[in-house]
């Protein structure tokens, strides 16, 4: 067993202050009414009673911001790691001459606590691509310069599928520790030295007295029934479904689940593991200026469009086919892993109804499907 | 310095190939960069003018031409017409060299063939320069290059140069129409000539690079004159952005054009998806 430690719900709050009044940037979820914010009061989200909370990871002004209790925050980590956009390097021109000024990749020490697990193993499974022979030293840089806190999950909804894509709600993959609620408090298990290093720092705020009935007990029963509820909505067999794409590129099914996408890309912004930039510059005044690095969607028919005007993707079916590919395909074959943690985001947030659910369950259908069999059906 | 922090050069010649394409030649500014880059024949690099943006091409020079790299580029985007209106001593940042490249040395003692149609004579010139600044180590050497006129055929000194070698076989041709009135060069697209020229395949490997339409339509040719498909080499572009393999766009189903090209033989481009 992994050693474990219990802290109270107090001394949570009080480890939260003790960071942030040491000067260390905390990143944690925060619940917003956004019907008392000014901007918000016409929205039609607001209920008739005048409510409607929005879960964000924020950094923390206070330890009293801090919501433990709730569902999985709107946006995932990836801000943190990926900024929308980021400096690459600066310039200054003056005649012929160039100067290019260094970036930082060095980053100041900060903590994420209650983070979801589907998000913390996102950044694990995108620090493959950020090392692929070259390393990226600002997201290394800033995933160096972090410790991630997990919070077993305890709201799940009917789009959560981590379980079938290698992840779970009690993960601790691409996070140093994790907190189990429990009566009064949490469990906490480090999972790496950053992770322990925090007892160490605040040993005050922990006691190695856990609660005799938390181990085998009340924690770890609600973490396998969290799993299973999980599991309850999703299982495939990720091999098959690689195979199975790499296999049958120009299948029917592939364009068939892709109909009801409209390109927008809201998918790719929310999810955790979608990772792909631009680069561009960026002029801010005569002689100097910007290259950045940008968020970027391969939902847009201007990512792959050639100067010539030829476009290698130039459907929306074969560039919904590309996300499906790269996610459950092409990165496993690459680095072992799915480019997915099962957030389940994307469904959430399209509002053509695009369900990766519903998808992945047709693709897996197809791939058990004996060879000789009629083509697979889309789902409905 | 990050992965995208680009090396600064400078523009010490430039030649109008074309009404359209341009290729500059450009020299490192830090000396300690200059004397140690090093590339193969084949790979490319991020070009920038700083305030437009970065553009990714070939390294068109040979690697055994140390000092300097040029690159040609059809004025077209955004980037390549900043990178038009750059002059003689601007400032260009690079970002390179990426990729893989032209397995030069595994040629050794065979015969070389390349053919090129229109702008894609510049990633060959890049291994034609490459093989002939080592003429010894190679068999016979031809060169099939052809363009849509004499007004747009690329490196027509280079090309001059060549013919007038007698260990190089050169044979140029402009499409139909495309012919001036002291035209002496072969009147023809590019497929048909290499036809008429049949190379001997014995003992030898070809280098294919041009529009999709040539390389579609030279790769039968070649199998009839009796290449082998691990024999022909060509070498493919895609949209680009980092050039490193993390900007996620340059793959052709599981193959990244970064990454793992661009230069591919004929075997490998068959098994690729039809996603180009």
């Amino acid at each position: 067993m992994s050693e474990r430690f219990f802290i109270s719900e107090t001394d949570l709050r009080g480890l939260t202050a003790d960071l942030l009044d040491g000067g260390t940037e905390v990143i944690a979820p925060v619940a917003t009414d956004i019907c008392q914010s000014p901007s918000a009061v016409a929205a039609t989200a607001c209920t008739l009673d005048g409510s409607k909370v929005e879960i964000d990871y924020r950094q923390l002004t206070s330890a009293d911001d801090l919501d433990l209790s709730r569902g999985l925050p709107q946006l995932s980590l990836k801000e943190f790691f990926l900024p929308e956009h980021e400096a690459l390097c600066h310039w200054r021109q003056k005649g012929t001459t160039v100067q290019v000024f260094e970036v930082p990749t060095e980053f100041a020490p900060r903590v994420v606590l209650a983070a979801k697990p589907c998000d913390a193993a996102a950044l694990a499974v995108v620090d493959k691509v950020m090392n692929w022979d070259y390393e990226d030293e600002l997201w290394n840089g800033r995933r160096a310069a972090t410790t991630v806190i997990n919070l077993a999950c305890q709201v799940i909804d009917d789009s959560c599928f981590c379980t079938a894509v290698g992840a779970a709600p009690d993960d601790v993959k691409g996070a140093d520790g994790l907190l189990t609620p429990v009566e009064g408090g949490y469990v906490y298990e480090p999972a790496t030295d950053k992770g322990r290093a925090l007892v160490e720092d605040f040993a005050a705020r922990f006691s190695a007295d856990v609660p005799a009935d938390t181990i085998g007990g009340q924690a770890d029963d609600e973490r396998a029934a969290a799993r299973a509820r999980v599991a309850d909505n999703l299982e495939i067999d990720a091999d098959s479904v690689r195979d199975w794409i790499e296999a049958n590129f120009e299948d029917p099914l592939l364009t068939h689940l892709a109909m009801r996408c409209n390109g927008c890309g809201a998918c790719t912004g929310v999810c955790p593991t979608c990772h792909c930039f631009d680069i561009v510059d960026e002029q801010e005044g005569v002689g100097h200026g910007t290259r950045r690095r940008l968020w970027d969607t391969c939902q847009a028919p201007t990512f792959t469009l050639h100067a010539s005007g030829h476009n290698p993707r130039d459907t929306q079916h074969v560039r919904y086919r590309q996300r499906i590919n790269h996610k459950f395909s092409i990165y496993p074959l690459r680095f072992g892993e799915v480019l997915c943690t099962g957030c389940g985001r994307c469904t959430r947030v399209c509002h053509a109804g695009q369900d990766l659910v519903e998808i992945l369950e047709a693709i897996d259908i197809a791939a058990r499907r004996p060879r000789d069999a009629e083509p697979a059906e889309a789902a409905s | 310095m990050n992965i995208y922090h680009p090396l600064l050069t400078t523009v010490t010649e430039m030649v109008d190939e074309t009404p359209d394409t341009r290729t500059l030649r450009l020299e490192f500014q830090d000396d300690a960069v200059r004397e140690g880059f090093d590339f193969k024949a084949g790979q490319f690099g991020e070009y920038s003018v700083f305030g437009a943006g970065e553009s990714t091409f070939c390294i068109a020079s040979s690697p055994t031409r140390e000092g300097y790299i040029e690159c040609s580029f059809k004025a077209i985007g955004k980037v390549t017409t900043a990178l038009r209106e750059v002059n003689l001593g601007d400032t260009v940042g690079f970002r390179g060299p990426y990729g893989n490249w032209f397995p030069v040395d595994e040629w050794k003692g065979k015969d070389v063939v390349f053919i090129a149609g229109g702008i894609g004579l510049a990633p060959v010139r890049c291994v034609i320069w490459n093989v002939l600044d080592r003429r010894d180590e190679f068999g016979d050497v031809t060169i099939v290059y052809g363009a849509r006129s004499v007004e747009d055929l690329v490196y027509k000194r280079e090309l001059e140069e060549w013919a007038s070698r007698s260990d190089v076989k050169t044979v140029t041709t402009v499409d139909p129409g495309g012919e001036t009135k002291d035209w002496s060069g072969e009147i023809g697209y590019v497929t048909p000539v290499v036809e008429k020229t049949a190379p001997k395949a014995d003992n030898a490997v070809a280098v294919l690079c041009g529009p999709p339409v040539v390389v579609k339509l030279t790769l039968p040719v070649l199998e009839e004159l009796g290449f082998a498909d691990d024999a022909i080499y060509t070498t493919l572009e895609n949209r680009m952005k980092c050039g490193l393999g993390k900007c996620g766009r340059c793959n052709i189903g599981p193959v990244y054009v970064c990454k793992d090209g661009p230069v591919f033989t004929a075997a490998q481009m068959k098994k690729l998806p039809p996603e180009f």
